[in-house]
This record gives structure tokens, sequence and C-alpha cells, in this order.
């Protein structure tokens, strides 16, 4: 039963895993940039949601969309201002702005919000449902299930709309997308705005249940990392198949291992993943 | 009349490559002797791009093999091909902008040459080889595009190849230009390296090539002498354009 | 590349061995032990940031190898801190191979993620393993037993030590500068694909990059430890270490041979400085300055100081040849 209930546990976290590594692996794949402050957005996410809450009451049907617009602002303007300057530049100079932007992200998160931990409070979105004899903790059921919806609708968005299929055209061939009058410059800004959202969301949800401090953003980075190489390159539904696992994983490992080893066993998988299987599950070789 | 017996030196053979749902080349083969100029030409779109970096080591086919003389290089790297000396030059010169022009050709050289005297020697030889010796302190983002294209065509020199493709060597040149590139090609020819030129300008390679063979689709059409090429009806087809043949029958 | 003149060298080295003997008290000489240290470091970096570009964010895990192992053979055998030097070069080296070999035969960014992921996992796991300390870390002899433990009251010894070690590890990437893995690196990242065709063993030598980086990082670990006497997971595994390492390289010039050292002579007494007024919150403050200054080099002069110095220079040279130009035309004319 106790087993059980961490199964589920570890596959509602990974799908708010899932939701922002598809963020992540939709720019990755598009402009082969890699954003090492993702994990800083999600945390920002965080913030958003604690903020909003503490200063207007606000409920997560309110922060969840707000900390989405407000990441998506943030993305476009990340975007704008700085990747759209060095994506075609030295790779040193790619690695470095986006490094150099998690510095300042999450040491003025320190410095504007100390180290200490805050959290929402707990019955927030409820307590623990029983779910057939497994407890189940309201706001992870919650986040999981929307997180699993949105990434969904984040795969639609791409795959369906007319839209989703410009920024894919994008993706797939900048010189052909702009013949057919797609201009790739504002594709690539929503697509950072879009990575900005999925981060900001998850982050919402994620508030609801753990601690927020300016340093989450430091394990979150590294698993979203994971999880689009376990994924494959640019895949969102590999991203979604793979968030799952890596929560599973994860899941499972603090409970057998202790909570010290989840991080340890996950970040130690990378190495596996590298070595084994680089192009991950449905990534295009 | 006798001609020489030849060795065969590149052999490729039924060359597929698919690139998930597209087949870029369906069945494609080519043999070229030691000391011949074959030229590969076809329309925009016909496979010869891609079969040539098949042959390059840039691509691995999907399937069928590549021989160079009896060593199976279908899945080799292209570092590996130029240590077996093939080499290759770039469609759009792919140069290290930021060093000198002779340094690029050192890069070269290093190949044959490890120590750091014997390959600036080497390279020097390559750069007199192609006429850019005077420019050899110069930063190579200061050639223009023809500078650019010798200099690509030094540095693959520089690693003493018995063999080197040529992508579109010739392309987005003036005709002055085009004229020295093609004695820079026959120097390089007498210099004792078979030559595969992937080219679009016609005249070109109705010039330097010894034997034609055709691309398109993702197969080849038909292969032969320059003559026979261009009378052709299934190569004219390809072409859309009977003005194509009559043209390249004058001087 | 075009040579300094020798006058340049024996400058430099004079400024930088008479450096102590000038500004002497206990805050310069320990001061510029760290500016040196640190230089070490950064250079060791710039071996496969700034000359392969393949761009290490977890440099740290070396450091902390290297910092480690002496500390360790002291608490084990109470045996010489230097005997611990080689084994944490060892230990470096592997971690490299490691990281390096699956992912130097992919594209850029798996090496640069497989960095920071291994930092942080060494880093946790030291933290909570009592062998090596866990959160509190390991200490050096506190009195000297002999000239092997290497223990000394001043910052000054440290300070030579450093520099010497700072000479040797200039001297050898300046020799390979000039040879074929010189070469073949900047190859490498000006152009991959070029550089392959050419024959350049691409993963190979950027392979050849990271080991050796990370030997000479891990012996800056190394004299760090003998140094403060003292190594924690924070200290020598942080993102911080990793952090320096690359700021100071990249703000200096990445690739170039001189760039660390000039980045370290302007970040470390800033860095001081900062942390001194701003006390704890110091440190956080260091942290965003360094995100702002990565983010503008990246924006506006990846190459650094340096590169801006050379483009300057080069822009003089070609106004200057112009106004002879001019004036040699003026005086064809007036003859």
């Amino acid at each position: 039963m106790i087993l059980l209930q961490v199964i589920v546990g570890g596959l509602l976290i990974g799908a708010v895993y899932a939701l922002f590594s598809s963020g992540l692996t939709l720019i990755w794949g598009m402009m082969n940039v890699i954003n090492f402050a993702h994990g800083e957005f999600v945390m920002l996410g965080m913030y958003a949601a604690f903020w909003a809450f503490t200063l207007a009451g606000l409920g997560p049907a309110a922060f969840a969309p707000l900390a989405a617009v407000l990441l998506f602002i943030l993305g476009v303007f990340v975007y704008l201002a700085l990747i759209r300057h060095v994506m075609r530049g030295p790779m040193l100079a790619q690695i470095l702005s986006t490094f150099g932007l998690l510095l300042l992200l999450r040491y003025s998160a320190f410095w504007a919000f100390t180290a200490n931990f805050v959290t929402l409070p707990d019955d927030l979105v409820g307590a623990s449902i029983n779910l057939g004899g497994i407890l189940v903790s309201a706001p992870k059921l919650l986040a999981g299930v929307v997180a699993i919806l949105l990434t969904a609708g984040m795969h639609l968005l791409l795959t369906r709309t007319a839209i989703g299929s410009q920024i894919l055209a994008v993706a797939e061939d900048r010189q052909a997308a702009m013949l057919m009058g797609i201009k790739p410059d504002h594709m690539q800004a929503l697509a950072w705005g879009l990575s900005g959202a999925s981060a900001g969301i998850a982050g919402a949800l994620i508030a609801t249940f753990f601690p927020i401090s300016p340093t989450v953003g430091e394990s979150l980075t590294i698993i979203a990392f994971v999880t689009v190489t376990l994924g494959g390159f640019g895949s969102v539904p590999g991203a979604m198949i793979a968030g799952l696992l890596i929560g599973l994983i994860e899941s499972l490992s603090a409970f057998y291992f202790g909570p010290i080893f989840q991080d340890v066993v996950v970040y130690g998988l990378f190495v596996v993943i590298l070595w084994v299987r680089p192009h991950g599950l449905l990534g295009k070789a | 009349m006798l001609e020489p017996v030849r060795t065969m030196l590149l052999r490729a053979e039924n060359i597929r490559m698919a690139f998930g749902g597209f087949l870029a080349v369906a069945d494609a083969g080519l043999e070229v002797a030691e000391g011949e100029i074959v030229g590969l030409i076809g329309p925009n779109g016909a496979g010869k791009s891609t079969f040539f970096n098949c042959l390059a080591g840039d691509l691995k086919p999907s399937a069928g093999r590549v021989l160079f003389e009896e060593t199976d290089i279908t899945e080799a790297s292209p570092e590996a091909h130029a240590a077996l000396g093939i080499g290759r030059t770039f469609q759009v010169p792919a140069t290290f902008e930021e060093m000198t022009i002779l340094e690029n050709v050192m890069v070269g050289a290093f190949l044959r040459h490890p120590r750091e005297k014997e390959a600036r020697e080497a390279a020097r030889r390559a750069l007199a080889l192609t006429g850019l010796d005077r420019l050899a302190e110069h930063k190579a983002k200061s050639l223009g595009t023809p500078g650019r294209k010798r200099l690509g065509i030094a540095r693959v020199m520089a690693t003493e190849p018995r063999l080197v493709l040529l992508d579109e060597a010739l392309a987005g040149l003036n005709p002055a230009e085009i004229r020295q590139a093609i004695e820079l090609v026959r120097v390089i020819h007498r210099s004792g390296v078979t030559l595969v030129i992937v080219e679009h300008i016609m005249e070109v390679i109705l010039t330097l090539a010894e034997r034609i063979v055709v691309f398109n689709e993702g197969r080849v059409i038909a292969e032969g002498k320059p003559r026979e090429i261009v009378n052709d009806p299934a190569v004219i087809d390809a072409y859309l354009g009977r003005s194509h043949a009559r043209r390249a029958h004058q001087p | 590349m075009p040579r300094k003149p020798i006058i340049g060298w024996l400058a430099l080295a004079a400024v930088l061995i008479g450096f102590p003997l000038v500004f002497t008290g206990a805050y310069y000489e320990q001061l510029a032990a760290f500016v040196i240290l640190s230089a070490i470091s950064a250079s060791a970096w710039n071996l496969v940031g700034g000359y392969a570009g393949q761009v290490s964010v977890g440099h740290a895990v070396f450091f902390g190898a290297g910092a480690y192992m002496p500390l360790l053979f002291y608490k084990l055998w109470e045996a010489s801190p230097l005997l611990g030097f080689p084994a944490g070069i060892a230990v470096s080296v592997v971690i490299a191979v490691v990281i390096g070999v699956p992912t130097f035969r992919l594209s850029g960014h798996y090496f640069s993620m497989a960095t920071i992921a291994v930092a942080e996992l060494i880093r946790i796991l030291v933290s909570d393993w009592d062998f090596l300390g866990g959160a509190i870390g390991l200490m050096g002899p506190a009195t000297s037993r002999g000239w092997w433990d290497l223990v000394y009251r001043s910052s000054v010894p440290y300070y030579y030590i450093f520099l010497a070690v700072l000479a040797v590890l200039l001297y050898i990437t300046h020799r390979m500068e000039r040879s074929r893995l010189g070469y073949y690196l900047r190859a490498i990242r000006a152009g991959e694909r070029a550089a392959r065709s050419l024959g350049v063993p691409v993963s190979r030598y950027k392979l050849y990059a990271l080991m050796l980086s990370a030997g000479f990082t891990s012996l800056a670990g190394s004299l760090y430890a003998v140094k403060f006497g003292f190594v924690d997971p924070g200290s020598t595994l942080g993102i911080l270490v990793s952090v320096q390492m690359v700021v100071m390289a990249a703000l200096g010039g990445a690739g170039r041979l001189l760039g660390p050292l000039l980045g370290a002579i302007i970040l470390v007494p800033l860095q001081t400085t900062t942390n001194t007024f701003f006390g704890g919150a110091g440190t956080g403050l260091a942290f965003i300055l360094y995100g702002g200054i990565i983010m503008l080099l990246s924006r506006f002069e990846p190459g650094g100081l340096l590169e801006l110095w050379e483009r300057y220079q080069a822009r003089r040279e070609a106004r200057m040849a112009k106004e002879r130009a001019l004036v040699g035309a003026g005086e064809d004319h007036a003859a």
C-alpha cells in the first residue's frame, strides 16, 4: 500500500516535471539553445504564487495563470534582449548567456527574499484524499492532473493549431519557414514565452505543496536537463514520458534510499543515459 | 587504342538515404578510378549533395556500401576519411575565421606532420600551390568568396589527399574567377589527385570532367563522357530544357 | 599570433615577483595569494572552456577532488598532504573521462549540462558522507611537522608556490598553443565540421583538453587545501567555485594565455571588497554581479577584455595606416 502511495506520488510530481521540461525541450529543439536558468523560471513562478496569495489573497485558480503570464513575458523578454543575439554566435556566448541569467535570477531572489523557506498554507487546496485506500495529498493531485493536461495541451497546441505548426516549421527548417511567410523571430519569441509560461505555471503548482526558497531552481534545472535528455532532443511527448519516469524514479529512490539520495540517483541516471542512450526515448538522432 | 588499367579508388554501391519518410537517394552507385576527374550533376533536389555527403562520411547511408580501395568506409567518420586520404571542400567554405590563413592550412597539414615546423612548411607549400602565399598572415575572415574557396582547397590539399571531393567549389564566382578556379583544379589534378566534382555550372563540368554522372530524383540516370551526356535525352528531360544542351555545344 | 616582446614578459614577471615585497601586510599578502590561486584554476578552466570552446560550468568537481585528497590522506594516515596531490589528479581525470567520453561525441550542450549535474552530484555525496567529514569537512595539519606539510603562518611562501605553479601552467599552455593540440583545439572551437573534414579527431582532442584541464584544476584545489588547512563542500565543490573560474577566464579573455590572470586580478579584489563591505550578503552580491558580467560578456564581448583591447589596437593601426597613406599621397601631389 505504502509503495503504491509512493508510486502515485512520484507520478504526480513527475507530471509537473513533464510540464516544465516540455517548455525546455521546445526551445532546445527549435533553436539549439539550452536555458540554464529554466529552474529559476520555475522558482519565480513559485514566488509569484506565494506573493499573489500573501498580498492579494489569490487562490491557485488565479495565481497559476498569473504565474504563467508573468513568466511568459519574462521568457519573451529574455529572448528579445539576449538570446536572439547570442544564438548564432560562439558556444561560449550561448552557454554564458543563460548561465549568467541563472546567477542573476537566483541570487537576486536571495537578496530580495532571503534564504528562508516560505510556504503556502497546507490547506489551500485541501488535505489528503483517500483514493481507494491510498492517501494522496490534494495539492499534489491537483498539480499532477493539471500538469498532465497542460503538457498534453502544449503538445496539441504545437501539432494541431496553426500557430503551433508555424512554430514547428521554424524548428524544422528556418529557411523554408521564411519562404512561407513565417517570421522565425516571432515564432522563437513565442516559443520562449511558452517555455517561460510552462515553467511559471509548474512553479505555481509546486508551490501549493512544496517549500519555496531561492535555491529550488538548482535541482529543478538539473531535473529538467535529465528529463529532456531522456525524452529526446526537442520532443514534447518524450518529455512527458520522461518526466513521469523521472518523478517515479525519484520517488522510489527517496523511499528506498532516503531523501538525500533521490537527487543522487536522478543525477547519476543522467550520466548513465548519456553513456547508454543519449538520444533518449523519442529524440531525433 | 589501349588505355592503361587504372586502380579503382572509390566505389559506392546501392547507396540509399532516407530521412524519416523522405527518400533523398533511392539507389545510387559510383566508381572512380585513380587519376580521374568525375563530375556529379543533376537538378536541384536530385539527391547529389546527399550522395556526396555519404561519400564524404558526413552522412551514414541507410543502405549500401562505400569502399575506398578495398577498405569499407561506409560508416567511417569524416576524420577517418581524411586520414585515409579522402578530402573534401564545403559548398559554403567553413574557414576558421579568427585564425590566419596560414594557421587555417596548418590545421590540415598537422594530419601528416605532427610537428609544428614541418606542418608550417607543408602549409606554406599548399598556400603557394593555391596562390595565397602572400596573404598567409592575414586573418581568414578578411577574405572574400573567391579567397575562401581557395583557402578551402589549400586546407584540404595540406592533408595530402589522394582523392578530393569538391562541393560546388565554383559557385558564387564571376567568370574571371571561374577561369582561375578551373586552372587551379587542373593544377591539383596534375599533382596526382583524383577528383569528384559536384557542380551546377555546366560549362565548368563539361570542361573539367572526363566522365559525368547525372542524378535525378535520387538515382543515377546517366553516365558517360561529357559529349554523350549532353545529348542524352534523359538528361535533357531532367533539366527541362533543350536550351541547355544547345548552349553546351558552343565553344 | 603576434609574439609579445620579451620586455613585456619581464615586466610582468617583475611585477608579480615583486608584489609582496612592495605591498606588505597580511591583508595584501593573502589577497595576492588568492589572486594567483584563482588565476591557476581559471587558467586551467581556460584549456577546455577557452581554447577548446567546451564550456564547463561544473569545474568545481575537479577543484574539490584536488582539495579533499590531500586532507583525506592526512586524516587517514597522518601522511603529508603532498601525497594526496597525485591522488586528486587521478580522481579528477577519471571524472573527466566519465563526463567527456559520452558527451564529446554529441553536440556541445550535453557536455555543459553534464558538468553541472556531476558537480552537484558529487557535492551532495560528499556533503552526506561522514568519511569525508560531511557538511563540516576536513582539516589539515595544524602545525608544521616538516617542509612536506606546507604549513606556513604567512601567505608569502604560498604566494610564491602558487606563482611557480601558475608559471608552469602558463608555460605549458603557451607550448600547447603552438603545438598540434593547440591548433586542433582552436579548429574545433572555430568549426567542428570543417575540423573533422581535415582529419581532426574531434572527440578525442576535446577529451585531452578536458583531462589536462581537470588535472590542473585539481592541483589548484590541492594548493587551496594546504593553504587554508580546511576544506568543506561549500568552499570547494559549490557553484561559486565553478562560476569564479568561468567569469575570470571569460572577463579577461577566454582562449587567451593571460586572459584568466587578468580576470583574476580584476575580480578577486572586487569580490573581497564586496565581501568585507556587505558582510555575509556580500557573497550573494558577488553572484549577482558575476551573473550580470557574464550576461554582458555573452551579449557584447564574448572574447573578453583582451579581445576588446586587440580590436581597439587594430582599429588604431588601421586609422594610422590610412593617415600615413593620405600624407604620402599629399606629398606625391606636392612633388
